[in-house]
């Protein structure tokens, strides 16, 4: 296993469907007057059908990176390329999984997630067939007509992940998809998550709290510090997948992940991570 | 369960006050006091009912009285559907708007009648203009309210998948909002009843319940008068009612209050 | 915004509003009795109230007002405790109640002239009604709405009556009535000012219909005017109350 700490420096980047390059990224927000950078420099370079893992403490701009890399937050400064071309505003090459899986209350399942194809070029009968392609490969066969209230949370964000997926976008962005489920849920949505990555073959980038999770379904985990966000040092999962939780090398790796985002140059840190399954939100 | 919960005794228990009312006016007919011409006895008003049913006054007079509730509660409401939506959707149109808005409201709706009444006299002009009046005032602040406070991050997953902006309207906004401005329309429909009858009373004229009402105050003919009271009641209840249900229907994708 | 600049955009739509009607009864567009400007409203207004005929309108209905709200909030808030508080009085009372609620207090104006004439008693006894209706829900809803922990504390150290309603019920109840008050009250008004219309020989609604009747529309927007902010200053005096009332509550 290697854990290396190479930076991946801009241009070197491959083409293909889904390479995603982002060069300089900075993005500064402006509160009363005052300035608050919240990424700083940012430079990674994203391999097509990677699948990459974000982790750091609290305000170190992760949601924000996605947010920019969706096209839903375009005030930066910077470059972000996916496969060569310049991002501006959001894409359906892009999707994107909030924490809260934003499924609207009031349309069915089927109708929620086909939402994405209905400025798309396919006939009615199409859009049905990829909609329930699309539920059968999350498990929800036979939930067309529920109402996300009568869906479990994991339900309900295994639907939001169909719905992202239901364009078959080249890159697909998670904010920390998972958070909202509780621990036993979280474990079975995330076998799900890795075996729909090894199917789809979707280049995915992750946002996380929690280390376990990162390094157990990512390619390399991107380790952030804040204030203002920077990327620390990315660090390499070289592990076949699909993996068992168990791997010793997985719980060394995170234990190591850990302990650099919680050890402190002198005194208490403010980048102090707290243990990513007892958090309070 | 206690005796009193029992569903037999619950029905007792209901029919308890309103008989002893009824035996209470029945008692004030037969003593023939100063005002024994208003103790109509119950008899009398039986077949008034009978009678008014029979020559199809009490049908057309529900006909008219409905038909100008309804008239003016599509209009009023889809109205206030329209300034609702613009105030919420444009901030110089709320500013605008909304002060007119609310000082206008102040006015107690009836009041307007003499206004309206020398502008357009006693016709079904005015009734109309004030139902639809009644029915508007609710409806903006529904439709108002309920458009604004649809979550931002609904509108988000709107730009993400890029909707049209009559999408986001037709996909987000609208069902998003869909309970306030149905709080308002049922609102509208309670109040755009109520102003009907009220104008069909203050404004004598043409056909309707309360114009029969009216009719039969000046004739003393309080028999007429608790048919017509009891039909508003029945009728009044049975438009809420309706729209209970449809609102109901239409909001089913809500997750059921405990 | 500022305060200043707020104030400025919730008055300016009315200015503006003020100098088109001044603009377009000034062009003669429209005939004396369509249109009147509103410097001759505010003359008429000004005359009214000199000679004291404003002064007497407004005194006897509010006069009116408060006696048939009192009367009527009194027996609502009552009526409606005891539908909370009592499950016979409940059954005995609540179908009745809801039966006479689904009449609009309006329809009840023939058969009350009819009972008691068209003098003050009458028009009292409507106000009382219309605020009865409103009050008496609040009422409901609000001592319904009540934790069961607290009246069960309240049994647990045997409260007797009086400190059971002044110590607990009221506090806790006060926001929901409060709220069906100033509904009564705007309610009551409302039907005051239609009461007024049909039958009456004083009273800003009477005023209005005078008007009405001889042609002064200028008498008639004077009312309209006073009639609005009556319902305006009672509206917002109650909510002032409520709001009040809520610091003790999170927002």
């Amino acid at each position: 296993m290697n854990v290396s700490t190479r930076v991946e420096a801009a241009g070197e980047a491959r083409s293909g469907p889904g390479a995603l390059t982002i060069s300089g990224l900075s993005r500064t927000f402006r509160i009363d007057g005052r300035e608050l950078p919240v990424l700083q420099g940012i430079d990674l370079s994203v391999r097509p059908g990677e699948f990459v893992s974000i982790v750091g403490p609290s305000g170190c701009g992760k949601s924000t990176l996605l947010r920019l890399i969706a096209g839903l937050d375009t005030d930066f400064s910077g470059e972000i390329r996916l496969d060569g071309k310049r991002i501006t505003g959001t894409g359906l090459e892009r999707g994107l999984v909030f924490q809260d899986h934003r499924l609207f209350p009031w349309m069915t399942l089927e109708e929620n997630v086909g939402l994405a194809l209905l400025n798309g070029t396919l006939d009615q009968a199409r859009r049905k067939a990829v909609v329930e392609d699309h539920l059968a490969l999350v498990n929800l066969t036979g939930f067309e007509k529920a109402y996300p209230h009568q869906l479990s949370g994991g339900m309900a964000q295994r639907a939001a992940i169909a719905r992202a997926l239901v364009t078959e976008p080249t890159l697909l962005l998670l904010d920390e998809p998972l958070g909202a489920l509780d621990a036993l849920t979280r474990v079975h949505v995330q076998r799900e998550l890795q075996r729909i990555w090894m199917q789809q073959g979707s280049t995915m980038i992750m946002v996380t709290h929690d280390v376990e999770e990162a390094v157990y379904l990512g390619d390399r985990v991107v380790i952030m510090d804040a204030r203002p966000g920077r990327i620390r040092r990315i660090v390499d999962v070289d592990l076949p997948h699909p993996r068992k939780r168990s791997l010793p090398q997985l719980h060394r790796l995170r234990d190591q992940i850990l302990d650099e985002l919680t050890r402190t140059p002198e005194g208490p840190s403010e980048n102090l991570v707290p243990f990513p399954s007892r958090e309070a939100r | 369960m206690r005796p009193i919960d029992r569903p037999a005794v619950r029905i007792i228990a209901a029919l308890l006050a309103p008989v002893a009312v009824l035996i209470w006016w029945q008692a004030q007919s037969a003593a023939g006091g100063a005002r024994a011409l208003a103790f109509v006895p119950l008899q009398d008003v039986g077949a008034s009912l009978v009678e008014m049913a029979a020559s199809g006054l009490l049908a057309a007079d529900t006909l008219a009285t409905v038909s100008r509730a309804v008239t003016g509660l599509l209009f009023g409401s889809m109205a206030g559907i329209l300034v609702g939506a613009a105030m919420a959707m444009s901030p110089i149109v709320d500013r605008i708007v909304g002060p007119l808005y609310h000082s206008v409201r102040q006015v107690p709706l009836l009041g307007w009648l003499p206004l309206i009444g020398l502008w357009l006299g006693n016709g079904d002009g005015a009734k109309l203009l004030i139902v639809g009046l009644a029915a508007f005032y609710p409806t903006v602040l529904g439709s108002y309210e309920g458009l604004r406070q649809v979550e931002r991050r609904y509108l988000e997953v709107g730009v993400l998948l890029g909707f049209t902006p009559l999408q986001h309207f037709t996909k987000v906004l609208l069902p998003g909002g869909l309970p306030l401005i149905l709080t308002g329309i049922a609102q509208a429909i309670a109040f755009a009843w109520i102003a009907t009858i009220g104008t069909e009373i203050l404004l004598g004229a043409g056909a309707g319940l309360g114009a029969t009402m009216s009719h039969a105050q000046a004739q003393q003919r309080m028999d007429v008068i608790l048919v017509a009271i009891v039909a508003t009641g029945l009728l009044g209840f049975t438009l809420n009612h309706l729209f209970a249900r449809l609102r109901q229907h239409l909001l089913r994708w809500q997750a059921a209050i405990a | 915004m500022t305060r200043a600049s707020s104030l400025i955009a919730g008055v300016g739509p009315l200015l503006l509003i003020l100098l088109l009607w001044q603009w377009a009864s000034a062009s003669g567009l429209f005939p004396p009795q369509v249109l009147v400007a509103p410097a001759d409203v505010a003359a008429t207004l000004a005359d009214l109230i000199a000679r004291g005929e404003l002064g007497v309108h407004l005194a006897t209905s509010l006069k009116r007002l408060i006696a048939g709200f009192l009367a009527g909030a009194a027996l609502g808030l009552a009526f409606g405790t005891g539908l909370a508080l009592s499950r016979t009085f409940e059954a005995l009372f609540a179908p009745m109640f809801q039966a006479l609620r689904q009449v609009p207090v309006l329809a009840f104006l023939p058969m009350l002239v009819l009972l008691l004439g068209i003098e003050e008693g009458f028009k009292i006894v409507v106000v009382a009604i219309a605020a009865f209706f409103p009050v008496a829900l609040a009422a409901f809803d609000g001592v319904r709405g009540l934790p069961r922990s607290y009246l069960e504390v309240a049994r647990l150290y045997r409260t007797p009556l009086v400190p059971l309603l002044g110590r607990i019920l009221l506090p806790a109840t006060i926001p929901p009535i409060l709220t069906g008050l100033r509904l009564g009250l705007t309610r009551a008004w409302l039907v005051l000012v239609a009461c007024e219309l049909l039958a009456a020989d004083s009273g800003v609604g009477q005023m209005m219909e005078m008007g009405r009747q001889m042609f002064r529309i200028d008498v008639v927007l004077a009312g309209v005017l006073v009639s609005g902010l009556v319902g305006f200053t009672l509206d917002r005096g109650v909510k002032l109350i409520e709001r009040r009332q809520l610091r003790w509550k999170a927002a």
